[in-house]
């Protein structure tokens, strides 16, 4: 495998050094960009990363260090660096935390593609983006269109002082267009697919599912229409969620509810704890008994999926919300320990730079029975909402406010006319125990998330949680603009 | 790696050009961070990259490749990447130049060599003294320690030689107690001037004043904003003053150069030489950054631009490109934002304010709509209710929807200017109070 001697060289310092454990995950990083604004190609890069970190194990405790030198100093330094960093915790620590891995995996992996983006000439790249971004135009108040699109590549090469040896090809494509319209004193935006494009692992076939070149004349001419539509109103609603929203309502309300280092306080001091606790598996009542939620992340096309995580535990499934209870967290090897589980392997860092956490991978809300049109017929007066444009809540994942792109009136079990500002807000357990009716299988879709953030130093993740478009009930509607 | 050995890349990877015109752009990161929490440091690393990014001109296009790799064919195969993605691209309506020969100083006292050689074990010392303070209280403690050094060399093919280095060292902690929570920060140049007992300190006074949190009604309320809290909002206002924004009439102040938009006691300027946040004298295109004022007493002035913006509006460059690889589209950004201070001590805002709340940190601010300045977000780490002008207890989070815009119409700076935001982001600002902040909800902590 690639790298082997580097990677002895890297394991012997440690240990030599004092490491009871160490392992070190070489990187090939490439990832490509092309930007289209009015017309013009604004950006057309070519990045390459290449590295390497290295974590130790101390005396119970963990020391990272990363480097892009692979000669021998710089390969002995970097082992040093790491066991240095690993000593100077357990010095002052008030607890053991790490614990040496005793599994071994010797595999490889990589993710299928249909037609490798590296194949597809730039010319016919820019092509794309530029007719894309040019039927965005639909209309004169749509003032700047945008298209863009990423193709990213990772090989990762795993070695640890246990004998595991992974390699591994991660291919991840996504491409979006967005337009902007401008009235008088307003400002509205329109996305495709859902709020931040279509973010798959898999090849060149990510881009042409995303149909830019179908959807970018509605995509514009929607824009346009949400400067004169009413505005949504605001009180007690049902409501029907696109797949999209529902994705990000996972992400964010149970997805990263879900990760146990911030449960066990791991990242309180910036992106929070939780409200939920290892008290509450197999008792809390997180939603409706029609909620399920389970990681998968050897799913097709799933943003995180990979054979194995950054801390080599292999890829699987996992429930974390099994009808509605509470059944699991997303978990690392030493979090797990501290439940007597194994971990499910959702340790992953942005790139060979980063140390690697427990991050949101491929979370899923399982789909339901009702048909997209049948969401709809049973709601007297309520809205429909579409593509996230803001999203926040607190810093234990309870009091959430969002807000969509567009929306519309649900009246006697029909859409009705379009609105615009569409917003809403709850609390996480009682906002999902209203869930009374999910998308069927027609409707459900793998959703990423290319940027989700997390950590200090902050590294951005990419996850995908797949949705269909979702029923609840008695909903605060309106929110924001209620002022 | 050093401003030297930047210089000798940059010129290695310059002269392997065959482009009509380039730019080269080389940055040298190292950053460590000790991360604890419970009194345990569970995240200690240390990261070092060296990158090389490639701006070729062929024929009136542009393409950009970037490397971390530094041997000879490394560099000839990124500049070969840049003038083939340059080759394929499509002509831009406006030329696309490079920086010329400009003369521009570093403001001083911007890297401190301490801070850039700074150990593990330097930085477990200022951990261990905020672990002193979280048993001292009976709390648990979760936060960091860090230092980093960055250097950029940017060298064109008109002449352009350009570089600066810096240091940042930081600390914050949040101390957790059973029913609430208290927060603080510290950013300095110099990492010797981090005080681990006194952030600890801090930081424990407002965990143990903040129990036992009383529910109180949402709605309108005065509050002040310590610095953290506002420039968690501001972070949130000065992209409107990018020239991009603005030009696209998705910013609160586009149509509104010249007009009074803000209350008269408010400046805020663009400043990359204040001593508490001291940064790069040019920008990532090789232009030098001019200081601004955008907003002078209350009247929006400036907007930044870049060589592309400030050629669309036929605009001055005031030097604020921000990194063209990568990312997600953004335009010129003033990234270096003051407030000016007021004349009163915070002390004395909250000894004049007869009812209202004292909000250490906000968490999760967002558009709720962005042409609105309207945000939302949450209070978090400490929120206390403030009667007939004296401090008497915690009070439990808040959702907010307000309009920035809106709020800085009527306000009232303190005088303890402080620098915030850490690495995420960075700004000087001081405390400030709003009499009327709007809050929706109340969470059940």
């Amino acid at each position: 495998m690639e790298f082997s001697d580097a990677a002895a060289r890297v394991l012997d310092t440690a240990a030599a050094r004092g490491a009871v454990y160490c392992d070190v995950r070489f990187e090939r990083g490439r990832s490509e960009r092309i930007e289209v604004r009015n017309g013009e190609v604004t950006g057309l890069s070519d990045e390459r990363s290449d590295g390497y970190g290295v974590r130790a194990l101390v005396d119970g405790a963990w020391g990272f260090a990363s480097s892009n030198g692979f000669d021998d100093a710089a390969l002995d330094d970097a082992a040093a660096r790491a066991v240095a960093m690993a000593r100077a915790g357990a010095a002052v620590n008030a607890f053991r935390l790490g614990e040496a891995p005793i599994d071994t995996y010797i595999d490889t992996f990589a993710t299928p593609v249909e037609r490798d983006p590296r194949t597809v000439p730039i010319g016919e790249r820019v092509a794309l983006l530029l007719e894309a971004e040019a039927l965005l135009h639909a209309a004169p108040s749509v003032r700047v269109g945008r298209a863009w699109l990423d193709l990213w590549r990772t090989e990762k090469f795993f070695f640890s002082s246990t004998g595991s040896r992974i390699a591994q090809t991660i291919v991840q494509t996504g491409s979006a267009i967005s337009a902007l319209a401008v009235g008088d004193g307003e400002a509205q935006q329109r996305m495709w697919p859902g709020d931040r494009g279509l973010y798959q692992s898999g090849g060149w076939e990510i881009v042409e599912a995303a149909a830019l070149r179908e959807n970018a004349a509605r995509i514009g001419e929607e824009a346009h229409l949400l400067l004169s539509a009413p505005q949504c109103p605001s009180g007690t609603y049902d409501i029907v969620l696109g797949g999209s929203q529902v994705s990000l309502q996972i992400h964010e309300s149970c997805g990263h509810a879900a990760e146990l280092d911030r449960v066990l306080g791991w990242e309180a001091n910036f992106s929070g704890t939780s409200f939920l606790s290892p008290d509450g598996l197999d008792t809390l009542k997180y939603g409706s008994d029609l909620v399920t939620i389970e990681i998968d992340n050897a799913m097709p096309r799933g943003l995180a999926t990979c054979g194995y995580d950054d801390e080599g535990a292999r890829s699987g499934r996992s429930d974390i919300i099994r009808n509605g209870i509470l059944v699991g967290f997303e978990t690392s090897r030493d979090t797990a320990r501290a439940l007597g589980r194994e971990t499910n392997a959702c340790v992953r860092a942005e790139s060979w730079a980063h140390v690697p956490m427990i991050r949101m991978c491929n979370l899923n809300l399982l789909p339901g029975t009702t048909p997209f049109e049948e969401l709809f017929s049973d709601i007297r007066d309520g809205v429909y909402m579409e593509a996230n444009r803001s999203w926040s809540i607190d810093d234990r994942r309870q009091n959430f406010q969002f807000g969509c792109q567009i929306g519309w009136e649900i009246k006697d079990g029909k859409r009705g006319r379009m609105v615009k500002n569409p917003t809403y807000g709850g609390t996480t357990p009682e906002f999902w125990n209203s869930c009374d009716a999910i998308g069927d299988d027609a409707s459900w879709f793998a959703w990423g998330t290319p940027n989700c953030g997390k950590g200090e130093p902050m590294q951005t993740g990419r996850t995908t949680q797949a949705a269909a478009p979702a029923r609840f009930r008695n909903v605060a509607v309106g929110v924001g603009y209620d002022r | 790696m050093t401003a030297e050995e930047r210089l000798a890349l940059a010129e290695r990877t310059l002269a392997r050009s065959r482009a009509d015109a380039t730019d080269v752009t080389v940055i040298g990161s190292h950053r460590a961070l000790s991360r604890f929490t419970r009194e345990t440091i569970h995240q200690n690393v240390d990261e070092a990259d060296v990158t090389i990014a490639v701006r070729a001109i062929v024929d009136g296009r542009v393409g950009i490749a970037s490397t971390n790799a530094r041997d000879d064919g490394a560099l000839a195969a990124v500049n070969d990447r840049a003038r083939e993605l340059a080759t394929l691209a499509p002509r831009d309506t406006l030329a696309p130049l490079v920086a010329e020969p400009a003369a521009v100083g570093a403001p001083p006292g911007a890297y401190v060599a301490q801070t850039a050689h700074a150990s593990a074990d330097r930085r477990a010392q200022i951990a261990a003294a905020m672990f002193a303070r979280a048993k001292e209280a009976q709390l648990w403690s979760s936060g960091y320690v860090t230092s980093e050094d960055s250097g950029i060399t940017i060298a064109t093919s008109a002449g352009a030689r350009l570089a600066f280095d810096g240091t940042s060292a930081g600390a914050n902690v949040k101390m957790n107690g059973t029913d609430s929570t208290g927060w603080a920060e510290s950013y300095a140049v110099d990492i010797d001037a981090l005080d681990g007992d006194a952030v600890g300190a801090r930081a424990a006074r407002k965990a143990l004043a903040a129990r036992a949190p009383a529910p109180v009604d949402p709605g309108e309320w005065t509050v002040i904003l310590e610095p953290a809290a506002l420039g968690e909002l501001l972070a949130f206002f000065r992209p409107y003053f990018s020239a991009e924004l603005f030009a696209e009439g998705a910013s609160y102040i586009s149509g509104k150069l010249g007009e009074r938009i803000a209350g008269e006691n408010v400046t805020i300027r663009d400043d990359y030489a204040h001593p508490l946040n001291p940064g790069m004298p040019f920008d990532f295109s090789g232009a030098p950054t001019a200081r601004l004022t955008l907003i002078e007493r209350g009247v929006a002035r400036e907007i930044v631009t870049d060589d592309v913006w400030s050629r669309r509006l036929d605009r001055p460059n005031t030097g604020h490109a921000v990194p063209r690889a990568g990312g997600w589209p953004v335009g010129p950004q003033p990234l270096h934002t003051v407030v000016e201070p007021g004349s009163r001590s915070v002390e004395e805002l909250i000894a004049d304010t007869p009812r209202g709340l004292l909000i250490t940190r906000l968490w999760y601010v967002r558009y709720v709509d962005q042409r609105r300045s309207i945000v939302t977000g949450m209070t978090r780490d400490g929120t206390f209710l403030i009667e007939n002008g004296a401090l008497c207890g915690g009070v439990r989070n808040m959702r907010f929807n307000v309009a920035i815009g809106e709020l800085l119409e009527d306000c009232e700076f303190a005088n303890d200017s402080t620098r915030t935001g850490g690495y995420a982001y960075s700004l000087v600002t001081p405390s400030v109070r709003f009499p009327r902040f709007r809050f929706a909800s109340v969470s059940p902590y």
